[in-house]
């Protein structure tokens, strides 16, 4: 390992790399770090949807649109094959009063450009055969893809070690050191690092790194289950997710049983590239608690087997769990830090770490070289939650 | 081993990508399943597990029982999403 290094990125995941990768095209001297393997945190324990079409009208649509973009480019230059397939996505609106709220959701995203549209019922049947039939139509935003995490963070690592970046992983930071213009040092199992730039990119695991420099950062995990369906069985070609559930969060109730908010279980659909489809999804805050709750599950095969009846003979192989990083506005941090010169936070994506990873590596990386942002990030910055 | 021996018979991942992962960086069987698919598929490397760890072993130079099992997760056997769900209609 090298004593010294421009940039040191801490947390090889989908944002990490992506970063790593990003900074690698300008030739920067940088080292990634991670305490664990490459994609070993919440990359490899998440799905792997790059959707624009849940997002808010207004800036989140627009950043995930951008980042889609960058993303699309970007897989063309990958020394691997991460996976990467634009199927599309569908929101499945379940009654004809939802199709109202459906039409102005959709509506509004098209003025901020997103390109989507309603479908009725009976062109639903036809893109999708096996849905229940009382589904009342849906929303298709056919930029929309699906990626695998995993591939993309090893093949996004494997192009920055190819541009020069060092990969350090099975390395712990234990702390930042600052002197007095700055980050002068970062700390780990395995020696010292001197460097004059730390972006910290570990996600749920970053206010532990942040905290060495005196830094509160409002992330907390919000654990997750995902259920594997065996290959060969998929019920649908794109992926779809339950419109209800996005309008539940803006306050407009489902007629579910109250287990099923309580745990935040809401359908997602994804088929992936190897031909099994996962199952979504569920949110709650438990800390770190990992294991897999059988209620939950419960729940989540009874939400999926409302919209395809079908999949009841269909296996589970593996269930998993994964902590996805929440802020409270379920914005991510992407940030200078003013209190410590030279320290970078890219972490706080929630469910969109896969979506915004290339978004996010570009960001930092005109950050830390002082360039001018692609996108406006003043609504990313870790100040907006000082000031409230 | 021949490169070309399948060792992962759900996922079709044979001993050549196997040895090749673990040239790029795999140094534990999570690591290699999450390069290569190996131990994905339907038997969740209930299989192949105990070969990998033999090859993990050769190919580092470390003994067999320092290599940790791949995280198992539930359900041990695959499972009908109609058993899943239960019987609350």
């Amino acid at each position: 390992m090298r004593r010294a290094h421009d940039v040191v990125i801490i947390g090889a995941g989908v944002v990490g790399t992506s970063i790593a990768y990003h900074l690698s095209k300008h030739g920067v001297d940088a080292v990634l770090l991670d305490r664990g393997d490459i994609a070993g945190g919440t990359s490899s324990a998440c799905d792997g949807h790059v959707l624009t079409i849940d997002k808010n009208p207004g800036y989140d649509s627009r950043l995930a649109q951008k980042s889609q973009a960058i993303l699309h480019d970007l897989i063309q230059q990958l020394p691997l094959d991460a996976g990467y397939r634009n199927w599309g996505s569908v929101l499945a609106v379940e009654s004809e009063e939802d199709m109202e709220a459906a039409e102005r959701f959709a509506e509004s995203k098209r003025e901020h450009g997103t390109a989507i549209r309603l479908m009725d019922r009976a062109e639903m049947r036809a893109d999708a055969p096996n849905l229940a039939e009382d589904i009342a139509g849906g929303i298709l935003c056919g930029s929309d893809s699906v990626i695998n995490p995993m591939a993309l963070a090893f093949g996004l690592a494997e192009g920055a070690r190819q541009n020069g970046v060092e990969l350090q992983p099975f390395t712990e930071v234990s702390a930042i050191d600052l002197d007095e213009k700055g980050v002068c040092a970062v700390r780990t199992d395995r020696g010292t690092i001197f460097t004059r730039a730390a972006v910290c990119a570990a996600g749920v695991w970053s206010p532990r790194i942040a905290a060495t420099v005196g830094i509160q950062l409002p992330i907390r995990p919000r654990k997750g289950h995902v259920l594997v369906a065996e290959q060969d069985r998929l019920p649908y070609w794109r992926n779809m997710l339950e419109f209800g559930y996005l309008m539940a969060k803006r306050g407009v109730p489902r007629e579910v049983e109250p287990d099923m908010e309580q745990c935040g279980v809401a359908f997602v659909f994804e088929r992936t590239v190897a031909g099994n489809f996962l199952l979504g999804s569920s949110r709650e805050f438990v800390g770190f608690e990992p294991g897999v709750n059988p209620e939950v599950v419960r729940l989540m095969a009874r939400r999926a087997e409302r919209f395809f009846p079908c999949i009841a003979d269909v296996h589970i192989i593996r269930v998993y769990t994964g902590f996805r990083p929440y802020t409270p506005d379920h914005r991510p941090i992407i940030s200078p830090v003013d209190e410590a010169p030279g320290f970078f936070v890219a972490a706080g994506h929630e469910g969109n770490g896969i979506g915004l990873a290339a978004i996010t590596g570009r960001l930092i990386s005109d950050m830390v070289l002082g360039k001018e942002p692609i996108v406006d990030p003043s609504p990313l910055l870790l100040e907006r939650f000082a000031a409230n | 081993m021949n490169d070309d021996l399948i060792i992962c018979r759900c996922e079709e991942i044979t001993c050549g990508e196997i040895r090749s992962a673990i040239w790029r960086g795999a140094a534990t069987l999570t690591g290699l399943k999450r390069r290569t698919r190996a131990g994905m598929g339907l038997c969740q490397g209930r299989t192949c597990g105990t070969l990998i760890s033999r090859i993990l072993s050769r190919e580092l130079g470390r003994p067999v029982s320092s290599f940790e099992p791949d995280t198992s997760r539930p359900p041990v056997v695959p499972v009908p999403i109609r058993v899943l769900r239960g019987d609350h209609e």
